[in-house]
């Protein structure tokens, strides 16, 4: 029963993740690269409730699929996306699981400033080398701190709501 | 996992980092730039380097304009164009930094990298 409690809730996550990071890529941003990245709430809560093995799944997917779905699979635009999930996921895992006093919004801001760096990094090095990162990269890290916050405070509410149903997991 | 204490809505760890990130935009290396790259109308481009002092007119869109480049830096003396946004800018001289005239269709970008003539 365990097991497959965690299957149908994995799956809910996927599907919502992909869902979600699909229709906000849908939405028209002043500057290229910047969403809100809602998609990395049920990332965090699959690293809170299940752990890095899951959230690496859901993010992985989440990435794969909604790049698919986008017409962007091969794009330089998979290619951030993809990396900066994964690292993002890796240092929010990083931080949940050591002692620092840090809440979810503020493993969320990381997540993000992780994740919008990681994109601007691959970006100006390998895509846009004439872009120079440092002269770009104000608005970016300053932009995540909002979305990062945003997507934090997200997840916190759904978190303390649904908690209970979660005992049976891991953490 | 030490569930209620964990995860309280504000702790100490986010306003660090908070403040980390935004200070990090403030202390971000800004590193001189070499050469200037000028754009007219998208198609010519002209690229000095920013020591040697000069003085250039360029024939935009509305008009000719002056550039200037002294002392590593560059800036437009005087353009054509209504509003004076360029002029206002000033002298850049750091790696990215950039001035445009849109009415005036005139681009300046400060490079250091070889290459950067042919993707602009």
């Amino acid at each position: 029963m365990q097991s497959l409690n965690r299957i149908a809730f994995l799956s809910v996550f996927t599907a919502a993740s992909i869902v979600i990071f699909v229709v906000e890529s849908l939405f028209p941003t002043p500057i290229p690269g910047i969403r809100l990245g809602l998609a990395n709430i049920f990332i965090l809560l699959a690293l809170i409730f299940f752990g890095l093995k899951e959230a690496f799944l859901i993010g992985i997917l989440k990435s794969i699929t909604g790049s698919l779905i986008l017409g962007r699979l091969f794009a330089p635009a998979f290619i951030f996306s993809i990396s900066g999930t994964v690292l993002s996921t890796f240092a929010m895992w990083i931080i949940l699981k050591s002692k620092l006093p840090f809440s979810l919004l503020g493993v969320s801001i990381l997540g993000a400033e992780v994740h919008t760096i990681v994109q601007l990094l691959l970006a100006t090095t390998i895509f846009l080398p004439n872009v120079s990162f440092f002269y770009i990269s104000p608005i970016f890290i300053l932009s995540s701190i909002i979305t990062g916050s945003l997507t934090g405070i997200l997840a916190y509410l759904v978190y303390s709501k649904t908690k209970r149903r979660f005992k049976f997991c891991t953490n | 996992m030490q569930s209620k204490s964990r995860f309280r809505p504000l702790k100490i760890g986010d306003v660090f980092i908070i403040i980390f990130f935004l200070l990090s935009v403030f202390f971000l290396p800004r590193n001189q730039g070499e050469k200037v790259i000028i754009s007219v109308d998208k198609s010519k481009n002209f690229v000095y380097h920013l020591n040697q002092n000069r003085e250039i007119i360029v024939n935009g869109k509305l008009g000719t304009a002056k550039i200037v480049i002294g002392d590593g830096r560059v800036r437009i003396l005087n353009s054509p164009c209504p509003l004076k946004i360029c002029e206002k800018k000033g002298w850049i001289s750091k790696k990215g930094d950039f001035i445009i005239c849109i009415p005036n269709r005139v681009v300046i970008k400060i490079t250091g990298k070889e290459f950067d003539a042919i993707t602009e």
